[in-house]
């Protein structure tokens, strides 16, 4: 088990979650019920996918983000 | 085996502190409690009614920030004075130049909130650095 301190970006809210070996970044997301929300370990790190296993990625007791889904762009580009 | 004796030396301070902490006992440990403020916030961006002002901060660089939210919830956000690497990024065609070196970034899905925001724009500057 880890321990992961999940903070809503708008908010700075801090959600404590603890994850398995295995766990989505779905998973915690539907966990705490921010369905449109994206995982990113902060600005400079890639988004995760809901599909793609957090555990192994972060460090016990690591603060990670949740924002709101957004994309620079326009019809060209996005 | 013989022992030559050459004398007596204090010992490291390390250890010396280590000792007197044994002996003393330890202090109370201090509660730090978390902050949770707003990652705009966090990142040292101002508020005055609906204007927030700041900078975009990535490693390689940080750039003058103006956001504008308005009462429909439609926000808008300006980076000042692009720097090469940025206006060579493929994403370049989605910067708005608003004059006096201003540009609003355009949003294909507009974030809900202005924390969301930066941090995607925190994001597309450091792709625009990396690639």
């Amino acid at each position: 088990m880890k321990k992961l301190s999940v903070v809503v970006a708008g908010t700075g809210q801090i959600r404590d979650v603890e994850i398995q070996p295995g766990t989505t970044a779905g998973d915690i997301l539907h966990q705490l019920n921010l369905p449109d929300y994206l995982l990113s370990k902060g600005p400079n790190e890639p988004f995760f996918a809901a599909s793609e296993s957090v555990y192994d990625k972060v460090k016990d007791g690591e603060k990670i983000f949740a924002s709101t889904k957004a994309e620079v762009g326009i019809a060209l580009c996005a | 085996m013989r022992v030559k004796y050459v004398g007596t030396r204090p010992a490291p301070a390390s250890i010396r502190e280590f000792i007197s902490q044994v002996v003393r006992g330890r202090a109370p440990a201090i509660s730090v409690r978390r902050r949770e403020i707003p990652y705009w916030r966090e990142r040292g961006w101002t508020r005055t009614g609906n204007h927030y002002t700041g900078s975009y901060q990535t490693p390689y660089a940080a750039f003058q920030g103006r956001i504008e939210e308005e009462r429909s919830g439609r926000i808008s956000f300006y980076l000042y004075s692009p720097s090469p690497q940025i206006r060579n990024h493929s994403h370049w065609i989605c910067f708005t130049a608003r004059g006096n070196e201003w540009y609003l970034v355009h949003m294909a899905r507009r974030p809900k909130d202005v924390s969301s925001g930066i941090l995607t724009i925190e994001r597309l500057i450091t792709e625009a650095y990396e690639s």
